[in-house]
């Protein structure tokens, strides 16, 4: 159900803030409310799946699977 | 300097004319982006200074929107026609800009309208929306532009502005001359307001952006003189700091924020509340099942298509639908009839309040471009179908609409409706 984890991460330089990472995976991703740039905020780990969703749904294409196939299940 | 087009005997001489505003006075010639979607490849369109490629079909449509390096926002215009180099920079906004100076800009307004702090705003959009649809109900009817549509958002961005929620009516009004900007027919005079600014340095052509402009210089001395905590106040200290935002471009993010933020999400109540008349099957569903609002949102959303279009220039020589594109050629994503393509849309031309999978372009196509007030139109639309559903208020529209002389806002300058119980 969930997919293999993948791990991501987000390209700051084209984060345009548009915050829509942060709705879809609050536990993965926070804005910065002075710079209003996401971060990653735990170990960037999400099922494949729910990454690829966050990867397209960005606006300015910040963000990329950067880590594939790991062996733990999530 | 809009509109006609003179059609060339070339190969093109087929190719059927969506730029014409006229067209739009009887509404979006669908029947015209139906004859260009079936086109293999992609349509040239002959147009007063050489002509565009016509995207109608949602795939490329996605595709020029999220390859930003590809397909320019900075290059001529984002509009039909190219503007001269002291134009383009007189009226360089968030919409004409690539990175990083689109990211930059992007990112001095992006905190008020993500999807988190727009949550926030909820309260005020819905006293708003009470009171106005209170008293349209009140009223027994009357014109839904004037009653609900227009001044709903139009308070709602006042009010994140900063902007006093009494010159509502003002803004409006000049939002009306804008739209009238985007057409070929304009109602005032080019020193109207008191403009003296050559009218090809003004947005839309049109003396209603030097009044808004004036207005956008009012507000920034106040908040000069006495800092507040609201959108105008950011950016006014922004600008104050320098660096990072110059006097030219506040007077544009004032004008986009103010002209954005209102005339759109009235363009999309107001064939929001069409579609529910004439479709009261579906209205019935979603009172029947008020979970359904989200989804009747979506739905909305696509079937209004506020904005029909948006223009970019390829940087260099590049391949879409198997049509060869030369650099520095007019690429325009026709989301007017994206939102209608049949290879996407299921029954396209049907208003399916339940309709699944529903990526509409009414935001654009994705990529950096992404309407900066996606958040708040969605939770402007989603608040009215609320606040209607809750009195089981249903629309009989009353009068034929009149619409915006335009091929850029799909505007609905006035339309009547009545209340009417659910049975």
């Amino acid at each position: 159900m969930s997919g293999n984890p993948v791990r991501v991460a987000v390209d700051q330089e084209l984060c345009i803030g548009g915050g829509i990472c942060e709705m879809l995976e609050p536990e993965v991703f926070e804005l910065d409310d002075d710079v209003v740039i996401s971060s990653v905020i735990s170990d960037g780990l999400l099922p494949r799946n729910r990454a690829e969703v966050v990867v397209d749904r960005c606006p300015g294409q910040a963000i990329a699977i950067v880590e594939e196939n790991l062996d733990k299940e999530l | 300097m809009l509109g006609t087009s003179d059609m060339t005997p070339t190969a093109t001489v087929e190719t059927p004319n969506v730029t014409d505003p006229s067209l739009y006075l009887q509404g979006i010639p669908h029947d015209r982006f139906a004859q260009l979607r079936a086109i293999g490849g992609l349509a040239w369109h002959p147009y007063e200074d050489g002509g565009f490629w016509a995207v109608t079909r949602h795939a490329e449509a996605r595709y020029v929107s999220r390859n930003p390096e590809l397909f320019s926002s900075a290059i001529g215009h984002t509009n039909l026609w190219d503007l001269e180099a002291d134009a383009l920079e007189a009226r360089r906004s968030l919409i004409d800009t690539d990175a990083p100076d689109h990211t930059r800009l992007r990112r001095l307004v992006a905190g008020a309208f993500t999807p988190k702090n727009i949550r926030w705003w909820e309260q005020v959009v819905r006293e708003i929306t009470i009171e106005l649809l209170d008293e349209f109900v009140v009223q027994g009817g009357g014109d839904w532009v004037d009653m609900v549509a227009a001044p709903m958002p139009i308070q709602v961005i006042l009010t994140m502005l900063g902007v006093p929620v009494e010159d509502s009516d003002y803004l409006v009004e000049l939002s009306n001359y804008l739209v009238e900007g985007t057409g070929d027919a304009q109602s005032i005079p080019p020193d109207a307001f008191g403009n003296t600014t050559e009218l090809r340095l003004l947005p839309f052509n049109s003396p209603a952006s030097h009044a808004l402009f004036e207005y956008g210089e009012g507000m920034r001395q106040q908040r000069r003189d006495e800092p507040q905590d609201d959108l105008v106040g950011h950016l006014v200290q922004a600008e104050s700091e320098g660096e990072r935002f110059s006097l030219s471009e506040y007077r544009n993010m004032f004008h986009l924020l103010v002209f954005a933020g209102n005339e759109t999400t009235r363009t999309a109540l107001s064939h929001g509340a069409m579609a529910l008349a004439a479709n009261p099957h579906e209205w019935q569903r979603v009172l029947d099942d008020p979970s359904m609002i989200e989804s009747a949102t979506e739905e909305i959303l696509r079937w209004a298509t506020p904005v029909m279009h948006m223009r970019r220039t390829a940087t260099s020589d590049t391949e879409l639908a198997g049509t060869e594109i030369a650099e520095g050629d007019k690429v325009v994503m026709w989301y007017a009839s994206a939102n209608r393509d049949e290879a996407v849309f299921e029954d396209p031309f049907r208003f399916d309040v339940g309709r699944a999978d529903n990526e509409h372009f009414a935001f654009g196509g994705g990529g950096p471009h992404l309407c900066l007030g996606a958040f708040l139109a969605r939770l402007e639309v989603t608040v009215l179908l609320e606040e209607m559903a809750k009195r089981s208020l249903c629309l009989e529209q009353t009068s034929e609409p009149v619409r915006a002389r335009s091929n850029f806002v799909h505007g609905v300058l006035s339309v009547g409706m009545q209340p009417r119980s659910a049975r």
